[in-house]
């Protein structure tokens, strides 16, 4: 077990590489009564083309979230009802690039972390087991159809990347999980879930030393084999897809999304401070200290919703800005028109300060969130980044990196605009 | 651990000292009634004076301040309990011993200026920024809509209580927004601060009483009245026969809503035998609604129950298939059934108890969760803490809980369906 201390962010942690390959980090917390883990795998729902083993799969999307629902069964029953035994909380949740277990409780932690290392490290389907759950999820799928906040985005990223699998939703479609079987349950579990390929992160009145020695005991004692070779398609071009993308829902506005596609950044450290310039250019090009905002806001055509922000999932970048406007063409241009003074008059050195500034005393407090900072540290971890490094690396952004990445980034033929619009007033019907 | 302080006439500091935090935080709020004449321009006075004050006066030089301040929070509060509207603020900040320079007085003098000091024109509010707010208050009220699960439980919500002052929507109705002008807003926002009862929560490093001086402080040129305008919740009572109500909507999913009245509420004896049946019944994965609707049944992703503990109605809801609502309809009501007769295994109830200690204890860690359940308390005029709470939750048999269950009635059962079924 080595600990690590982090002077700039007032924190240390403990951390160990288990001989399976598992590496375990813990935040003692003394004092909170909360004690929580996260358990990470390093597969999300675009990892659905990848050679394992001299074997070529590709299986359908929304595997990975099926498997996390699945995650869940064992051979002597549900993982919930243990978990019900001890009160201890617990859910899952899929993203484009992990799939995260966690649990959270006052009592009796050590057996609840014994469930968690157990249910995620016992693969247990039957294809009656599966079958079940296909309508559970079916009624999840339909609910996020019925979100427009997710289809904006969704179409976003589908107008946005000709081939990468973040084009596709994260749960699949009703019809692409027809074809979900144990067997592709299997295939994807030995590819991805193995110890080296994961993360377990503890925060909360603990003793590291103790769940270093418990997920060691509890975890398999095999020896880390290499990993599947993950296959995103052909490298992505600059340009996108398709400019613009509509669709009409039960919306009472227009909501939109707008994405710059940039060029992604390498595996490593060079992500997180990629993220940070990324954050920093839109906080210049649009945040809310900005003078762009204020005119946008004072003639109605964003409201506080509105935000700009820069994405990074594996090797696909964007910048997005997202709101809800009566005229979202209008934004767009105001965009491109402030990107284009921006690259004429460069950045505001004060402001970068200022915002620096804001973003330290954010981000440090961020750290009181136990879910947040999980999060966080095993991202950074799965993008070969150290999470508590933020501190140097913000400092050393300059104004030239934020102009730099405005100029390469915000420009039409980078750009897709989705929209998602009321549908046609009709009649209300309402029947008593 | 926490401490109420009266720190100005009718305005009182519940404080909470913890250094466990490296957030400090606040919230400041005035207590209207809800009713239709004020619970729009209730709303909108925070966000009219987040707009601009004397000092501050547009949204860039309020947005720099804030991130000088290492990057704290400040953001409108409008919430609804029971038939009491609380508007204000509430601000986020980092604790002083982390940066080497102060920002808890800063954040307060900040927050009072903005609260005490708007800009002004003509001796009103500015009617640009008034105008611009009402128009973002109303798409936020047509924008209920957007999210069909919320927007299905206030359609049920509304039709139940529609004689009620609880059946007016926390941010009010469009129609009124429309109506509110500058100066009218002005006299009323002049209003709330002299005549309302004002209740501050903070917890962080600062001791009650430092946290008390400073506000007493930043807070001397609160006007206050001789007496507050006075709040509090009244029960409804169910109809003779439930009503059923559907509504269509281009959507793929039906979003399913049961409204029931508990005849009980926070400032009941049998208080904890509701929140334990709430639990049992459709209250987390152990509970009868999730283990049978959605794991025996398939039916739904989600499938739960909720109760509002100030006006004393429990909502059931369920995302199901359009044709399912009949057998999704009677599986919930046959759980509830069950409930009553009091057939409830050892492992629901223990589980269930379980849960709630559980979270009562989690809430501890958790700010947010603190002033919620202190704001709570003040407008339900209870003294209580989370502890008292949880040790009478201990003290519930099973009979207490089929006895709560027997005391619900069904009110309203709302179906949103599609528009082709």
């Amino acid at each position: 077990m080595i600990r690590k201390d982090f002077p700039a962010v007032g924190e240390h942690y403990f951390e160990q590489q288990l001989e399976n390959g598992l590496l375990v980090r813990v935040i003692e917390k003394p004092g909170f009564a909360k004690r929580y883990a996260f358990l990470a795998t390093n597969f999300g729902s675009i990892d659905t083309s990848f050679t394992a083993q001299g074997k070529a799969h590709r299986v359908p999307d929304g595997v990975a979230h099926y498997l996390e629902h699945k995650m869940f069964d064992l051979p002597a029953g549900n993982a919930m009802d243990r978990f019900a035994q001890t009160g201890c909380g617990n859910n899952a949740f899929t993203s484009y690039a992990m799939t995260v277990y966690y649990i959270e409780c006052t009592d009796r932690f050590e057996e609840n972390l014994k469930t968690l290392l157990e249910m995620v490290m016992t693969p247990y389907f039957t294809p009656e087991s599966v079958e079940k759950e296909r309508g559970i999820i079916a009624q999840e799928i339909r609910m996020y159809d019925d979100s427009a906040d997710n289809a904006v985005y969704e179409n976003l990223f589908s107008a946005v990347f000709r081939h990468h699998p973040v084009r596709r939703s994260i749960a699949g479609t009703v019809e692409s999980i027809t074809d979900i079987t144990p067997e592709i349950l299997y295939d994807c579990y030995r590819a991805f879930y193995a110890p080296e390929n994961m993360m377990l992160c503890v925060m909360g009145d603990v003793d590291a030393a103790q769940v270093i020695a418990q997920a060691s005991a509890q975890t398999p004692h095999t020896v880390p084999a290499q990993l599947p070779v993950r296959d995103y398609g052909p490298d992505e071009a600059l340009s996108v897809v398709q400019p613009r993308i509509e669709a009409q829902m039960e919306v009472s506005m227009p909501s939109f999304s707008i994405g710059f596609k940039c060029k992604s950044a390498p595996y490593g450290p060079e992500r997180m401070r990629r993220e940070l310039i990324g954050d920093f250019a839109a906080e210049l090009l649009a945040g809310e200290s900005t003078a762009l905002y204020a005119r946008l806001y004072d003639e109605g055509l964003i409201d506080s919703d509105f935000s700009i922000g820069y994405e990074q999932i594996k090797d696909a970048a964007l910048l997005v800005a997202s709101g809800d406007s009566d005229d979202p063409d209008a934004v767009y241009a105001a965009l491109l028109e402030q990107a284009e003074r921006i690259a004429q008059e460069g950045v505001d050195r004060a402001h970068l300060a200022r915002l620096k500034k804001s973003e330290l005393g954010r981000r440090l407090r961020g750290l009181d969130g136990f879910e947040g900072t999980c999060y966080r540290m095993c991202a950074s971890y799965f993008d070969g980044a150290e999470y508590f490094d933020y501190p140097s690396v913000i400092e050393a952004i300059t104004a030239e990196d934020v102009e730099l990445f405005l100029r390469e980034t915000v420009k039409p033929s980078q750009a897709a605009i989705s929209i998602i619009y009321p549908k046609e007033k009709k009649e209300e019907c309402i029947c008593f | 651990m926490e401490q109420r302080i009266e720190i100005l006439p009718g305005v009182f500091l519940t404080a909470v000292q913890t250094d466990k935090f490296k957030t400090g935080c606040f919230s400041i709020n005035f207590l209207r009634p809800m009713c239709r004449a004020e619970a729009s321009m209730n709303a909108l006075i925070p966000s009219v004076l987040l707009r601009a004050s004397e000092r501050y006066p547009d949204i860039p030089s309020i947005s720099a301040r804030l991130d000088e301040l290492y990057g704290a929070s400040m953001g409108t509060l409008v919430r609804k309990k029971g038939e009491v509207q609380l508007v204000g603020f509430f601000a986020d900040f980092i604790e002083d011993a982390l940066t080497g320079e102060p920002v808890f007085v800063p954040v307060l003098e900040f927050m009072a200026e903005i609260l005490l000091h708007p800009l002004t024109k003509n001796g009103h509010f500015v009617p640009e920024f008034v105008e611009g707010e009402k128009r973002n208050l109303s798409n936020a009220i047509a924008a209920r809509i957007n999210d069909k699960r919320s927007y299905a439980t206030s359609r049920l919500l509304q039709t139940m209580c529609r004689e009620e002052a609880y059946g007016v929507p926390r941010l009010g109705e469009m129609e009124d927004v429309a109506r509110v002008g500058a100066e009218g807003l002005y006299a009323h926002y002049k209003k709330v601060l002299a005549e309302s009862q004002a209740e501050l929560f903070y917890m962080g490093r600062k001791t009650p009483h430092e946290a008390a001086e400073c506000l007493q402080r930043v807070l001397s040129a609160l006007p206050r009245a001789q007496a507050f305008m006075p709040v509090g919740t009244v029960q409804g009572p169910a109809p003779a026969a439930p009503r059923e109500v559907r509504e269509a909507l281009d959507v793929t999913q039906g979003k399913l809503c049961i409204g029931l009245r508990t005849g009980c509420t926070v400032r009941d004896e049998s208080y904890p035998a509701l929140l334990m049946l709430n639990a049992i019944y459709g209250g987390g994965v152990t509970s009868k609604l999730f283990q049978n609707v959605r794991e025996q049944m398939s039916l739904c992703y989600y499938a739960g129950s909720s109760i509002e503990k100030f006006k004393g109605v429990m909502v059931v809801s369920a995302g199901i298939e359009f044709d399912k609502y009949t057998t999704a309809k009677d599986e919930i009501l046959r759980q509830l059934e069950l409930c009553r007769a009091g057939e409830i295994t050892d492992e629901e109830f223990e589980a269930a108890r379980r849960y709630i200690l559980s979270e009562l204890k989690l809430a501890q860690d958790s700010p947010g969760r603190l002033d919620d359940f202190y704001m709570g308390q003040v407008v339900a005029g209870l003294s209580g803490t989370m502890d008292e709470l949880a040790d009478s939750v201990l003290c519930v048999r099973k009979d207490d809980v089929a006895a709560a269950a027997r005391r619900l009635q069904l009110d309203t059962i709302y179906f949103l369906e599609g528009e082709n079924t």
